[in-house]
């Protein structure tokens, strides 16, 4: 794997021509999913409801709910994390910003769920640095790229994700072992699959984290808990 | 299934169900149930299926799919008392709890099948077989009765028959 060559190194810097490409690659599928399979799991390229809230679940436990915080979803699709966390923790007092590469997704998402506390933004990072940040199943489909151009892609996300996360951020891969039917819409070529042990030494040696890593709930993936300072 | 929704969609839902009950997913299932219920008594089958995305993708089937679940209320069962549709979610909430077990043991796969309503007119579930004859996994097994819908469609064409020929008479 590339992770010995840091992003920086591999031209994967932000405003690069091949970093451009994959943001603009990566907008282009997902716009195509939510076009569609409209607001929906599958829209996301989730089989259902019920696997998409349970990776949320996994995904929050990097936040301390006994206080109100901030939250950056990247990748947020059409907001499917906000009624989630309607549902789930109806008490908490979160400020949410989604934030998504595809215009298409964002605007159904705002249709949906804008509020004063539930923001949405076009883009490829986090605008604002918050307490956490989030993201789910943005690893994944690796639209056609090697490997090795894909994990600079990862490393930059995470990057990023530290950048702008001020208690941790939390992330899910699919797993090596995975057959591929964990994405509903993608077929087993376009799959990123990888163990943990890589981006945990990642995010704990380059992005100086501590890492936990959660991969007994029942599916072919892992999330990782990053924490940060 | 039968008279209900079209033969296509009945294949497509009796693969997806498969398909997630089957043993490649039913760790993933046993997960989901133990986090959100989704099969209980307090939820409706139909809201089941649609949190598992157990639907047909043709949003008219998929009313027709909806409609066939509430029918199974009619339908009666293998347990005194209860009715098909019951039915169909004590089996699912029963495969998909596990009982703490020395060694641990995984959850067993569950296979739904359909059987002749004429041979048995239940919604049946059964603890452990192995309905595949290619197989040796063992399963358990929820089989719903039902009839071709031809068959369906002609029987309740002689029924109205009937009636129309009794009232004629009176």
């Amino acid at each position: 794997m590339s992770l010995s060559a840091k992003a920086n190194d591999t031209g994967m810097e932000p405003g690069s021509e091949t970093l451009s490409g994959m943001y603009d690659n990566v907008e282009a599928y997902y716009s195509a999913r939510v076009a569609k399979h409209g607001a929906t799991p599958l829209g996301v390229d989730w089989s259902c409801q019920a696997t998409q809230s349970f990776r949320f679940v996994q995904l929050m436990r990097i936040c301390d709910f006994s206080a109100p915080f901030s939250l950056n979803d990247i990748g947020c699709g059409y907001g499917a994390l906000c009624a989630f966390l309607a549902m789930r923790y109806p008490e908490s007092r979160i400020d949410y910003l989604g934030v998504d590469l595809s215009r298409a997704m964002i605007s159904r998402a705002r249709r949906r769920f804008q509020s004063p506390d539930r923001r949405f933004a076009v883009g490829k990072a986090g605008p604002r640095v918050a307490d956490y940040a989030v993201a789910s199943g943005i690893m994944n489909v690796n639209v056609g790229y090697s490997r090795a151009v894909w994990e600079d892609f990862v490393a930059t996300m995470l990057r990023d994700m530290r950048c702008t996360s001020r208690r941790g951020f939390s992330v899910n891969f699919v797993a090596e072992t995975a057959v591929a039917r964990t994405s509903a819409g993608s077929d087993a070529a376009s799959l990123y699959r990888t163990n943990p042990e890589p981006w945990v030494r990642y995010c704990e040696q380059e992005l100086g984290c501590a890492v936990e890593t959660i991969d007994n709930y029942g599916m072919r993936e892992f999330t990782l808990l990053v924490r940060c300072g | 299934m039968g008279r209900v929704i079209q033969d296509s969609t009945t294949l497509d839902v009796l693969s997806k169900l498969n398909r997630r009950f089957g043993p490649d997913d039913i760790a993933e299932m046993v997960h989901l149930q133990k986090e959100f219920q989704i099969f209980s008594s307090d939820r409706l089958l139909e809201d089941s299926f649609k949190l598992l995305g157990i639907v047909p993708c043709d949003r008219l089937e998929r009313e027709r799919w909806f409609k066939f679940l509430g029918k199974l209320k009619d339908y009666e069962s293998d347990l005194p008392d209860v009715n098909g549709y019951n039915r169909v979610i004590l089996a699912f909430e029963q495969a998909l709890t596990v009982t703490p077990h020395i060694p641990p043991r995984p959850a067993l796969p569950v296979f739904v099948d359909v059987h002749a309503m004429a041979k048995d007119p239940r919604v049946t579930f059964s603890l452990e077989g192995t309905p595949l004859i290619f197989s040796v996994q063992p399963y358990r097994i929820l089989s719903i009765p039902t009839k071709p819908g031809r068959v369906a469609r002609e029987e309740a064409a002689d029924a109205a028959k009937e009636r129309r020929a009794e009232k004629s008479k009176k």
